[in-house]
């Protein structure tokens, strides 16, 4: 017990009483139930040097799923939660009518997993695409451990089941489209994409910048030589990328929309983004619990 | 055998095995019984004969009835249907009564083989009279419990002693764990606030299964524990208090559709700290919840699950189970207004157990009841004895409501 005190004290002056309180709970439940391969100190150790709580603990709940994840692959954050779900509540694809679905930088696999977990089975034939090996693993991993199939076909299919593909590409290889061997047009087109200015990349906290995959975070990979355009440094690349793929032809249905997440202060830069390259007039932003701008939500 | 007892006996007679005197008594043993069975005037032995004679006036409607279709026809219909359990109860007891009168003409019979058969038949015919008396006639005059198929949500608080209470709470918590096990109930701990020293501060319970919420809710009150404090070094006696308030929990599907209990524009939804720009800029888990009925003005904090969605869940299911409980004790309230109220609504605040750990018992003070081996109701057992009084005090005293108001 005084062990315990002892633990407590000195994760409550980095992370304040509460936090500590209850992460050194959910530490030790951890620890618990992995019958001996966790150990409350040494995880205690690895919190106090700054490492994320998720990636010591080895999961994160997500609506009602539980996934697994493991650095550098980001962490699915309570904000992408929330508009996933409200995504999932506003379409309600049936197995009468399934739909395709496309998520961009998918990492985890976080919200087309959480999609298939909730619409009804075999309403959604989803793809996940991302840049990094790690990801495709984890999000392949997840899948499985969230019972959502992985099919070997590149066809959309009619299972009797949601189905979820993780796929390695680049989507700002100009021949992504090709090279991925997707296959257009999608009902729905969703993004978590690196959204971090540089300048705001500089000042994160330890637990982000230390930890997480740098490409799933920076928003303006490559330096230009010259700046494309007058807002550069303001993380939005991803943005024309995506907004670029949303403009050519039959990647989207006739009455398809896009939901893509954003920083807390680039919902006017990225729907006129949707508007004037992606060719999607109608637009609205989300926010999301902490009453911050969070989703741009777009359609013809 | 009980009810050919009379045929049997004719047939003796009949074979000259039985004396014409002993006939004689047998008539005249009839009388007596009749008038000095202790059941037959018991209040609620009138208040079935009262239903079944109203039932008798409406089979006497229905028979006159001229149009079987209407609609004043099919009510009458209906309520004659309804009125049939107590119908077939009283032919039951009729019958009983019967036969247990003409045996008791027989237990003084000269004949040894008569008398000895006699007591064994007069035996199970009163324990059929008890049966009648005491289940079967008190479950049709007192109506099935709404709230049976509910859970139940137990949420403690340490009260007075502090430190002390807190560790009593956690084994107060433990015995009922341990109790819903045999019940075969699962049990989910859905927020603890625990101590350094291996005590709880507070934390709410959720116990899944059928009449889970109708046998704990007699568990709502102040528990007082008293004993020697394992941090206590003067071995001085501590008394102190944990408060349990047991909640009627409906449905598990989904705590968040609003129903008849709250509308979801009267719910205010808060997620606590501030997040900074949030996103992807942020990695600590920031999950808990914070929901406002602003009408009653409860509110439910959830912090202890790693999602903001599970918290969400959970508290939304809590604000649930306290507006059930509300609206239970409003309309225990509302009847307490037309009929005189035997039974109350629990009062929180009042002292209904004291686990005196020095004298090796356990006092309920609702039933002046105090049991010897405190060991025995932390584990379990006793506490299922005191459980079981006292929902057998709560059908008692809804029984005598109704008979003092019907």
């Amino acid at each position: 017990m005084p062990r315990l005190t002892r633990l407590l004290s000195s994760l409550s002056s980095a992370l304040g009483p509460e936090s500590a309180r209850l992460e050194l709970k959910w530490m030790k439940e951890a620890a618990e139930r992995s019958s001996g391969s966790l150990r409350l100190p040494a995880m205690v150790e690895r919190r106090l040097r700054g490492e994320p709580l998720q990636y010591i603990l080895g999961t994160q709940p997500f609506g009602a799923l539980d996934l697994l994840v493991r650095p550098p692959v980001l962490i699915p954050r309570p904000e992408t939660e929330d508009w996933t779900l409200r995504l999932s509540r506003l379409i309600q694809p049936s197995p009468e009518r399934p739909i395709s679905l496309l998520d961009l930088c998918t990492g985890s696999g976080c919200i087309p997993l959480l999609l298939c977990n909730t619409w009804k089975p075999g309403s959604v034939n989803a793809y996940g695409v991302d840049i990094s090996e790690d990801a495709i693993q984890l999000a392949t991993d997840n899948a499985h451990r969230c019972g959502v199939h992985v099919p070997a076909e590149m066809q959309p299919r009619r299972y009797p089941f949601n189905t979820f593909k993780p796929m390695l590409a680049n989507i700002r290889d100009p021949s992504f489209l090709l090279s991925a061997e997707l296959r257009p047009p999608f009902h729905v087109i969703t993004s978590n994409p690196p959204y971090i200015s540089r300048q705001d990349f500089e000042n994160l906290p330890p637990s982000v910048k230390g930890y997480e995959d740098h490409r799933a975070l920076i928003g303006d990979p490559t330096v230009y030589p010259e700046p494309p355009c007058s807002e550069s440094g303001k993380g939005l690349t991803f943005y024309h990328t995506i907004a670029q793929l949303l403009a050519q032809q039959d990647i989207l249905t006739d009455n398809g929309v896009v939901a893509l997440e954003i920083g807390f202060n680039q919902a006017d830069d990225v729907r006129q983004i949707m508007q004037n390259e992606g060719k999607l007039p109608k637009t609205e932003v989300w926010r999301d619990p902490w009453n911050r701008d969070r989703v741009v939500f777009a359609g013809r | 055998m009980q009810r050919g007892f009379l045929q049997f006996a004719t047939a003796l007679r009949s074979r000259r095995l039985l004396c014409s005197r002993c006939s004689r008594s047998f008539l005249r043993f009839q009388h007596a019984e009749a008038s000095n069975d202790a059941g037959l005037s018991s209040p609620i032995v009138k208040l079935i004969e009262k239903k079944v004679e109203e039932r008798n006036q409406l089979q006497t409607q229905v028979n006159a009835l001229e149009d079987m279709g209407s609609a004043d026809s099919k009510r009458l219909m209906k309520q004659l249907s309804e009125s049939e359990p107590f119908w077939n109860a009283w032919q039951d007891w009729s019958r009983t009564i019967q036969l247990l009168r003409e045996t008791g003409a027989l237990l003084n019979d000269p004949d040894p083989y008569m008398r000895s058969m006699a007591n064994e038949e007069y035996a199970s015919l009163q324990s059929q009279v008890s049966e009648l008396l005491q289940m079967t006639f008190p479950t049709l005059v007192v109506p099935p419990s709404k709230t049976a198929h509910m859970s139940a949500i137990m949420e403690f608080k340490a009260g007075v002693g502090g430190s002390e209470s807190a560790l009593f709470l956690a084994e107060m918590m433990r015995m009922y764990l341990r109790l819903a096990q045999t019940f075969r109930w699962k049990t989910n701990v859905i927020a603890s606030n625990q101590t350094e020293n291996g005590g709880v501060k507070d934390a709410i319970v959720e116990i899944m299964g059928e009449k889970a919420y109708d046998t704990m809710r007699f568990e709502s009150g102040v528990h007082r524990v008293q004993r020697v404090p394992a941090t206590e070094a003067n071995g001085r006696v501590h008394t102190s208090t944990v408060a349990v308030v047991v909640l009627p929990l409906a449905e598990e599907s989904n705590a968040e559709a609003p129903d008849d209990l709250f509308s979801m524009d009267d719910i205010k939804i808060e997620v606590m700290r501030s997040r900074g720009a949030g996103g992807q800029h942020v990695n600590k888990t920031e999950s808990a919840v914070r929901l406002t009925h602003i009408p009653t003005g409860i509110t439910v904090s959830m912090q202890d699950e790693r999602s903001q969605h599970q918290n969400r869940r959970r508290a939304f299911q809590v604000l649930r189970a306290r507006l059930m409980d509300r609206k239970l004790t409003q309309e225990v309230v509302d009847r307490r207004d037309v009929r005189r109220n035997l039974v109350r609504s629990a009062d929180r605040s009042e002292k209904i157990r004291t686990y005196n750990y020095a004298q090796d018992r356990v006092t309920d003070h609702r039933l002046g009841l105090s049991l010897k081996n405190l060991e025995s109701v932390l584990e379990g057992d006793s506490l299922r004895k005191i459980l079981d009084a006292l929902a057998k005090k709560h059908q008692d005293d809804l029984l005598q409501e109704e008979l003092e108001t019907s």
